[in-house]
């Protein structure tokens, strides 16, 4: 009925401690170098469990994801117009060969990325001096940082480390430079606004002009062709007035007198000074006078 | 590293709501992956406990047994709506659960991390919470011309395979602000300012964010970006006020146009109207000259008819009615000159004379007919004096 615990339990420890000596795992995240007596045996990039001689054999991990390897400051470098620039760039990389990087850096991430930051500097100072500030910020900004990374990737594999990419983000111009560049954005805003101004106040002088043209010609048509038609009413009214009047030329001369007598005095402001030997007044010096003159 | 992270507290406490329920349900499930995992092999000490437990029945033997319990019991855990539980055996990847609750072998055989992949992330690039909050180091970029425009963005991210996203960069949420910002800065770049300004806005939002996928898919982050959104692009605050006033030149001119145009408007019509004012007067003028040629004509011809029957007679009687007419209507003064002696006629005397009784309503046909008949008589007494004169030296 009694069970002697002790040995069950000393048992249980024992082997407790066997397998956790001799038992590890790695992780998806990482490789592992197993090391007996400072000397790498084996190399574990598979996840999962393994195991190991307890004691004589112990297991270094390395972290194999990837890593960004940002600069904090802006380096500068002078394009091929001797021009300064600044330009900040990110580097992307990763452990591949544990082994290798072991040996190099002795596994150390921070002097790996301060060895892989210098060969992509003189990578960038090379490259940024064979081109021009436009090179780099448009057209051939993805050649430079392609030939950047392969150059780096070559340089990477001595270290057991993969690039897997150089990006330049920021390429500057320095503050003074800057400055200059603002007063000349300045100044060809000023010349864009003067023209949109200029063209604008000489567009709307044509539209006033043209308006103005057309009104004269339109006016000097109309009085033309009012001219006209009234020339034609008065050729007309002419060859009626001599239609008629040419039955009797001598009585329409006559005829034509009396009636504008009649219209042209016809005022008591009409002042005549007259003499009493007109025809008119024949009669009132003598009532026997004959007719006519 | 999950096995490191203090979980065992927080899955016991998973393990209350969801553990007591279906106990045998779970044993079998034990069972089968311990079966699966070890080949059969069941040699280890745990799992000889619940066999224990029918023959001895003492206090140990429950102990053990609860304990036993509790171990597997930290194998539960609830992946909720929007998330993903990512399971690792030894380290290594096995499997993506969906939600709802789930067991995995517990401590140190598996492990789990739970991923919010619904989420949506936000970065901000060039500034930070709100746009006002400028940084300049970041949002300041050339352009192709070499000019420097102000640009602030924002990028919104989803996890899209929670395995890539764990494990294969180590700060892929840092990736994603760098990405974003290098790839914004390569496509302004390849582009003119007043392009990045005005026009091209929509289309830079749409290739920086192509860009950016693409880049992140190379890298494996098992992000997907689901909006790039333009916060603000400018001219620099150095330059801001030159372009300003080149809209508003802009704007000047538009105004100035619309200005022409407007005068345009109104004085072009307005001549047309004046136009079809001259065209109806001449016609009326030409109708009305016509037709009073017409009756005067008529008149005439009709009269002339009369005056061949008689022409003496009516001469004498149209004459005479003429003048009867004419003396009506005037003043008149009758000077005899054979009397051979001078006369004095002080005409403007008389004038007023005639001129006074209906001054008022004289005043227009007065000069009317003074423009016809007799010398304008003004007012002024130095020019009556002048006239004086001028009738004094005619005397002599």
């Amino acid at each position: 009925m009694k069970i002697n615990f002790a040995p069950v339990l000393i048992g249980l420890v024992v082997l407790a401690v066997v397998l956790s000596g001799s038992m590890f795992t790695v992780s998806q995240t990482q490789n592992a170098l197993v090391f007996q007596l400072g000397e790498v045996v084996s190399v574990k990039q598979k996840p999962g469990l393994y195991f190991k001689l307890p004691l004589v054999q112990n297991v270094r991990y390395f972290d194999t994801r990837i890593l960004t390897l940002d600069a904090a400051d802006p380096e500068s470098f002078i394009t091929s117009e001797k021009k300064n620039v600044l330009v900040d760039s990110f580097i992307k990389w990763r452990v591949v060969n544990a082994k290798q990087f072991y040996v190099s850096v002795g596994g150390d991430e921070t002097r790996a990325a301060i060895r892989l930051k210098q060969t992509v500097n003189d990578g960038l100072r090379a490259e940024f001096g064979k081109r021009t500030i436009n090179d780099v910020v448009s057209g051939k900004r993805d050649e430079v940082m392609r030939a950047i990374r392969t150059q780096a990737d070559r340089f990477a594999s001595t270290l057991g480390v993969q690039v897997v990419d150089v990006r330049i983000k920021r390429v500057e111009l320095p503050a003074s430079v800057s400055e200059n560049v603002y007063r000349r954005m300045d100044a060809e805003r000023k010349k864009v606004a003067n023209e949109l101004r200029s063209t604008g106040a000489a567009e709307a002088e044509k539209i006033k002009a043209d308006a103005d043209k057309q009104k004269e010609v339109i006016v000097a048509e109309a009085y033309r062709d009012a001219q006209g038609v009234k020339g034609n009413g008065d050729a007309k009214a002419s060859a009626v007035y001599a239609a008629a009047y040419g039955k009797n030329p001598e009585f329409y001369s006559f005829y034509r007198s009396m009636q504008a007598y009649r219209e042209s005095f016809k005022s008591k402001s009409d002042m005549m000074v007259l003499d009493p030997s007109a025809d008119f007044f024949k009669y009132m010096k003598n009532p026997r006078a004959a007719g006519g003159k | 590293m999950a096995w490191n992270d203090p979980q065992w507290g927080n899955k016991s406490g998973g393990n209350k709501n969801s553990g007591p329920p279906d106990l045998d349900e779970m044993w079998r499930r034990i069972n089968e992956r311990l079966n699966g995992m070890f080949g059969g092999k069941g040699n280890r000490p745990e799992g000889g406990a619940p066999d224990a437990m029918p023959g001895g029945g003492n206090l140990i033997g429950l102990l053990a047994g609860l304990l036993v319990l509790v171990w597997l019991a930290s194998g539960f855990y609830i992946v909720d709506t929007g998330q993903r539980g990512v399971v690792l055996r030894f380290g290594k990847y096995v499997e993506t659960t969906g939600d709802g609750p789930h067991w995995h072998l517990p401590w140190p055989i598996e492990s789990r991390e739970v991923v919010n992949v619904d989420q949506v992330r936000t970065v901000e690039i060039g500034y930070r919470t709100n746009v006002k909050n400028e940084m300049l180091r970041e949002s300041l970029m050339l352009t192709d011309d070499e000019n420097i425009v102000d640009l602030q963005f924002a990028v919104q991210y989803l996890i899209k395979d929670p395995k890539d996203f764990l494990f294969v960069d180590r700060s892929p949420e840092e990736a994603v602000r760098q990405v974003a910002e290098s790839a914004m800065r390569e496509i302004v770049g390849r582009n003119k300012m007043d392009f990045v300004l005005y026009e091209g806005r929509a289309d830079i939002a749409a290739r920086a964010r192509a860009l950016t996928q693409q880049i992140l898919d190379r890298y494996k982050t098992g992000i997907t970006i689901s909006q790039l959104t333009l916060q603000n692009i400018q001219p620099p605050d150095q330059v801001q006020s030159a372009f300003d006033d080149a809209v508003k030149a802009g704007q000047d001119r538009e105004r100035l146009k619309n200005e022409a145009e407007a005068y345009a408007n109104n004085v072009v019509p307005r001549a047309r109207g004046f136009a079809s004012r001259l065209k109806e007067e001449a016609e009326g003028y030409q109708k009305s000259v016509i037709l009073n040629a017409e009756g005067e004509a008529n008149r005439f011809s009709q009269i002339v008819t009369q005056y061949a029957q008689a022409p003496q007679v009516t001469r004498e009687r149209m004459y005479l009615d003429t003048m009867q007419t004419v003396m009506n209507n005037t003043t008149k003064v009758i000077v005899d000159q054979k009397g051979n002696s001078l006369l004095y006629l002080p005409l403007d005397k008389l004038q007023q004379m005639v001129s006074q009784p209906s001054a008022d309503s004289l005043s227009q046909p007065a000069s009317e007919a003074a423009s016809a008949a007799v010398p304008v008589v003004p007012v002024d007494p130095r020019s009556r004096d002048a006239f004086r004169s001028r009738d004094r030296e005619d005397r002599p």
